[in-house]
């Protein structure tokens, strides 16, 4: 089995397999919502999978709009939901 | 020097030939791992014909005359009269490739068509949940539904249900009847008799339902509406059945990547179906000399043609002979293409599911009432003066979801038919991915 990587998603602490996306790893988690919507304040996630429909953004160690179903997890990242 | 952009099977394709040549080529890719869309199985989960892909994986990778660059987003590319230079993002850096012979494989992504709940969480395409599976290891719901049109629908839904997913139905908005306009596709290609045998005895083994001429046209975040729908996809009984589910897996067909050869000045050209491609010729040549163009960029087909294109591209570029029996190959594989066009067609009445609320951009957050009022109040003329008033394109995703909605939703408020010239214009965008003002000015080094 894939090694263990931990990482922190709006400060709390989640896991998920080396490799996996961010998005990946965090819906396996529970984690219904990436980010809110700049107008309507509505939750999104993944939609497209695939880096085109740039849903999944987050602020990852404080670089902003990064595709979270893109880039893999990495031990002790730190990511935000960007607005 | 020769470059591919794209790892996918068309691209894996035209390195392999090649490379068997004895020539070196470079192979470039926005993803950590080859394979493209198509092949990115991890250990866990196989398909149909899973094991066609080490074929390419073995003679590409770790061969001395591939160089493969991963994880490299390209953004843009510009041509003099002796080289291309390709400009791209590896791991926040900005980096340049030169080449004097382009091969471009950037093949597709999903078309998705809006309806009500398509952007709560939960609703996704169908390709996002097989990339989730194949890639991640993970199941895009426990309990899921698929919607849409294509035969692509059929490998999800049935890894969904490997996978341990309950696949509460396949809704295809199509009847099977269809196939029978196509005779001679199937004739040529009875291999794909076997395909959809292996799909219906895997759906007999994981009891998922399939029906026809069917549609989800709302989600709630726990449920979807399911409507009947007529062959031109007007509904014909609205929400005829509810049914409970946390995902929804909704795609209809796939939209062709053509945004880098349109930077570097290939000819494109509106298909039957819609989708602008690029026009090629027999030998995978784009009218610009130099540049190749094989895979679902010049048309979707699927992996079968996408492997033939890519290695007829490959052996065309290192001005070696066709052979006959590839040729034919092809001929075979767009015959079937041409197949799935007829048998699977979006037709115009989806947008009469929409409501003044549906959101159509989901970037700008704009709904289908906004789109309607800029045409009528404000006489918006199309797309592009759409998108000043309502900014529906103009959002990170540079318009790729949703720049032909809102073409067709604008021309059927009007009762005009979209122009190619239009469609063309809404398919292209001046770069392939956003980047900061900041990473080019850290400045760029060449490899
Ligand atoms: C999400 C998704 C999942 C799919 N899954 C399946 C499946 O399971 N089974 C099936 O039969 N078909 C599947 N398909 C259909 C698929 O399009 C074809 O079967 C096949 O993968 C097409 O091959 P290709 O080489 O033309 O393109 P692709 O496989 O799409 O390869 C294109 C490659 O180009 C790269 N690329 C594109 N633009 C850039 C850029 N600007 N910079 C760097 N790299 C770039 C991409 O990263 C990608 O790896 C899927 C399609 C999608 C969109
Ligand atoms: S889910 Fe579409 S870009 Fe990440």
């Amino acid at each position: 089995m894939n090694s263990k990587v931990n990482f922190t998603f709006n400060g709390t602490r989640y896991s998920g397999e080396e490799g996996q996306s961010i998005a990946a790893a965090l819906l396996n988690s529970g984690v219904t919502s990436l980010r809110s919507t700049r107008f309507n304040a509505e939750p999104r996630t993944i939609f497209c999978g695939i880096g085109i429909c740039f849903d999944c953004v987050v602020k990852i160690d404080g670089v902003a709009n990064q595709r979270a179903c893109l880039i893999a997890i990495t031990e002790g990242s730190q990511i935000e939901s960007s607005q | 020097m020769i470059a591919i952009i794209g790892a996918g099977p068309a691209g894996l394709a035209a390195a392999r030939a090649i490379a068997l040549a004895g020539i070196s080529v470079t192979v470039i890719d926005a993803a950590q791992k080859p394979g493209g869309q198509y092949w990115r199985h991890r250990s866990t989960v196989d398909g149909y014909k899973a094991t066609r892909s080490e074929k390419y994986f073995s003679t590409v990778m770790g061969n001395p005359l591939v160089t493969y660059i991963n994880g490299a987003q390209v953004w843009s590319a510009t041509r003099s009269e002796k080289s291309i230079h390709i400009n791209y993002l590896q791991s926040g850096v900005e980096k340049i490739l030169a080449c004097t012979d382009l091969i471009l494989t950037t093949g597709a992504y999903d078309r998705s068509l809006p309806f009500t709940g398509w952007d709560k969480p939960g609703s996704m395409t169908p390709g996002a949940a097989q990339a989730l599976l194949k890639g991640h290891g993970v199941i895009a719901g426990k309990s899921i539904v698929i919607s849409g049109t294509g035969p692509f629908l059929l490998p999800v839904a049935v890894g969904l249900a490997a996978g341990g997913a309950k696949v509460e139905g396949v809704f295809e908005a199509n009847s099977p009847l269809r196939w029978l306009r196509s005779p001679l596709a199937l004739l040529l290609n009875p291999e794909k008799a076997l395909e959809l045998l292996y799909y219906l005895k895997q759906f007999r083994r994981y009891s998922i339902p399939v029906r026809f001429g069917k549609a989800v046209t709302e989600f709630t975040g726990h449920s979807v509406r399911i409507s009947d729908v007529n062959s031109d996809l007007t509904i014909k009984k609205a929400n005829v059945q509810e049914i409970e589910c946390n995902g929804i897996a909704a795609g209809w067909g796939f939209v062709p990547d053509i945004t880098l050869g349109g930077i570097l000045g290939c000819n494109q050209v509106v298909d039957k179906d819609g989708t602008v491609i690029f026009s090629t010729d027999h030998q995978q040549r784009s009218s610009v000399s130099n540049i190749w163009i094989a895979g679902e960029a010049t048309g979707i087909g699927g992996s079968d043609l996408a492997l033939a294109e890519g290695h007829i591209a490959g052996l065309s570029v290192i001005g070696k002979r066709i052979p006959i029996s590839l040729l034919f190959s092809r001929f075979r594989k767009e015959l079937f293409a041409r197949a799935l066009q007829v048998s699977y067609p979006v037709n115009p009445g989806w947008k009469k599911w929409l409501n003044r609320e549906t959101l159509i951009c989901r970037c700008e957050e704009v709904t289908c009432g906004q789109i309607l009022d800029s045409v009528e109040e404000l006489k918006a003329e199309d797309a592009r003066t759409s998108k000043l008033f309502t900014r529906a394109g103009m959002g990170l995703c540079q318009g790729r979801i949703c720049s032909r909605n809102v073409a067709e939703v604008i021309g059927a408020s009007k009762e005009v038919s979209v122009t190619d010239s239009e469609r063309i214009a809404y398919s292209n965008r001046p770069i392939a991915a956003p980047i900061s003002l900041g990473t080019l000015g850290d400045g760029i080094s060449s490899k």
